[in-house]
């Protein structure tokens, strides 16, 4: 018998929200609980991943929950095509177990097998060297169908120790130079390359996704991240026929001159720019170089702005989901701070903003490691309320969804948001 | 499924004259069919429906079904007035992966410039015989107090 088979711990939590919520899938529920809580995955799971069909651990610019370098399957994918973007967990955190089940893996919990998974496949350029030497798939990742790329794996904003509390960016790119020889910063002509390598595969990719730390630097703060993000994405762009091209950038609340030049001279279609917490004094406490250059008003400021560049329905923030309950200083109660956190949303909402959550993971290597995240209920309740809030606000997630991110348990369910233009 | 009705339906879809029809159930319960042309059988018996387009009406209810448990219906109208109703429940969809891409190059040599969201797999539960002849038949025997009398009457 294998491990997840001989454990005998209840599933009651994730029976009980399932029941609660008859409207929200329990295929998402159960995402959300596998984020919540993360995955350990057995050795005969763990035989089961073959790198040359399906993509391995270590590409990415945050760590793992259980701090550790070593191949694991990247990511999961459930029978709807919703991703479950987790990482493993150790044992005595009680995650979710991945074992194998009539030589298929699957999510144990209890010692019950609950749904069958798959590791994300391998893209055909993954094995590649680039120019430089480099394995294209420490230059250009993926998810299910999209490319990541990391091309800066700092932040400036721990220059003064001024960091998010929840993020592991720069430890991790300590790591993962010497243990995967991945480079801190990439060279955008070789980005465009392994971009174009990567198109050859047909029916793989529906978008890019461009995404580094903060740089603080330049003429006007930020000036340097705006033409990074511009060098990369003219590289990129040199592969499309179109001007334009399905793709998001994740970066710093830039000012709308600089949102303009980046719409402008690029093909980028959407923009994230993440506020992480919806309430100013979390925002002051847990991210405090957000806080020092830029401010939390003034941060949702220019994301209301960017909609003027790129259009409603194509800006949106991302919060960390669980940090503002965490600590001494952390809301008292999960009602309160939903209630914060929708009010502060439909704010966004209603100028054009959309808000999605991930579910907060602590990792070691932060300050905030030693704290747990929010019940699953919580994380029910607040997909829901920002999934009702596009629906209210008729706003669109195409460029953060399901096919495009996957990260998200509230654009999960906005796969079904109403079809207004019909 | 037994095999022979796995057998049955791997006849019908194998016949270029076969013409198939997927209907769905909307978010308030009401019926949506469409044709669905590549429609087929994989290797373990499963219907294979594949979606074009992500916001078409029947992607999203194949993915209510999935989400919420609800049936789904497949028909296959074949030569001779032939008729057989497939009843299932969505199984899995693929979204990418080394069987997408393959379905993906077959819709584009098919169509030209078209894509692909999803490759919809259904399980088959129970296969109906809808053909004419033979439910009139059964009709006939079973129900004999449900016909016109002048269809008996002395000419």
């Amino acid at each position: 018998m294998t491990l997840a088979l001989a454990q005998n711990k209840p599933t009651d939590s994730l029976n009980d929200v399932v029941h609660r919520y008859p409207d929200v899938p329990r295929l998402i529920i159960l995402k959300t609980d596998v984020q919540r809580r993360g995955v350990y995955y057995t050795d005969e799971a763990i035989a089961l991943l073959d790198p040359a069909h399906h993509q391995t651990s270590g590409t990415h610019i945050f760590g793992t929950r259980d701090g550790v370098i070593r191949v694991t399957p990247e990511s999961l994918l459930l029978r709807d095509g919703t991703s479950i973007i987790t990482t493993p967990t150790p044992r005595e955190d009680n995650p979710y177990v991945v074992d194998v089940l009539n030589g298929t893996p699957w999510l144990f919990d209890g010692g019950e097998p609950l749904e069958e998974v798959e590791y994300w496949p391998a893209p055909v350029y993954y094995n590649k060297t680039s120019s430089s030497g480099v394995l294209m798939k420490n230059i250009v990742s993926t998810r299910p169908q999209r490319l990541n790329i990391f091309p800066y794996r700092y932040c400036t904003f721990w220059n003064n120790g001024n960091g998010c509390a929840f993020c592991d960016i720069v430890a991790q790119m300590k790591k993962s130079g010497k243990e995967l020889s991945m480079p801190a910063r990439l060279d955008p002509v070789e980005v465009g390359a392994v971009v174009g390598e990567a198109l050859k595969e047909q029916g793989r990719f529906s978008a890019v996704f461009l995404t580094s730390g903060s740089i603080v630097g330049g003429t006007q703060p930020f000036d340097d991240e705006i033409d990074y993000y511009i060098a990369i994405l003219k590289e990129v762009g040199k592969n499309f026929r179109t001007r334009k091209f399905p793709s998001q950038l994740v970066g710093t609340a830039f000012e709308k001159s600089q949102l303009q030049r980046l719409y402008d001279e690029t093909g980028v279609m959407s923009y994230t720019s993440n506020i992480e917490v919806l309430d100013e004094a979390s925002f002051n406490r847990l991210c405090p170089g957000k806080a020092e250059w830029i401010g939390y008003r003034e941060w949702k400021k220019r994301l209301v702005d960017a909609v003027d560049v790129f259009g409603p329905g194509r800006v949106n923030t991302g919060i960390v989901a669980g940090i503002e309950l965490a600590g001494p200083n952390g809301f008292s109660s999960e009602d309160e701070a939903l209630e914060r956190t929708l009010a502060e949303a439909e704010d966004l909402a209603r100028q054009g903003v959309s808000t999605v959550n991930i579910v907060w993971s602590p990792r070691p290597d932060t300050a905030l490691s030693g704290c747990k995240n929010a019940s699953l209920d919580y994380y029910i309740r607040l997909a829901r309320g920002l999934h009702g809030l596009r629906a209210k606000y008729r706003l669109l997630i195409d460029h953060d969804s399901y096919r495009n991110c996957g990260n998200h348990p509230d654009t999960d369910l906005s796969r079904l948001l109403p079809l207004w233009e019909e | 499924m037994p095999a022979k009705q796995t057998s049955l339906l791997g006849e019908l879809l194998g016949n270029p004259a076969t013409v198939g029809t997927i209907a769905t159930l909307d978010e308030s319960g009401a019926p949506h069919a469409v044709p669905s042309p590549f429609l087929r059988l994989d290797p373990a018996g499963r219907l294979v429906h594949l979606e074009l387009l992500e916001t078409s009406r029947t992607h999203r209810n194949l993915l209510r079904s999935i989400w919420f448990d609800r049936p789904v219906t497949v028909t296959l109208s074949g030569e001779g007035g032939r008729v057989t109703v497939v009843k299932g429940r969505v199984h899995k969809v693929h979204i990418s992966g080394p069987l997408f891409s393959s379905y993906y190059r077959e819709v584009r040599e098919r169509l030209g410039d078209a894509d692909l969201v999803g490759v919809w797999l259904i399980d088959a539960q129970e296969v109906i015989n809808e053909s004419y002849a033979v439910r009139k038949a059964r009709e006939e025997e079973l129900h004999p107090f449900f016909k016109h009398l002048d269809r008996l009457a002395v000419a």
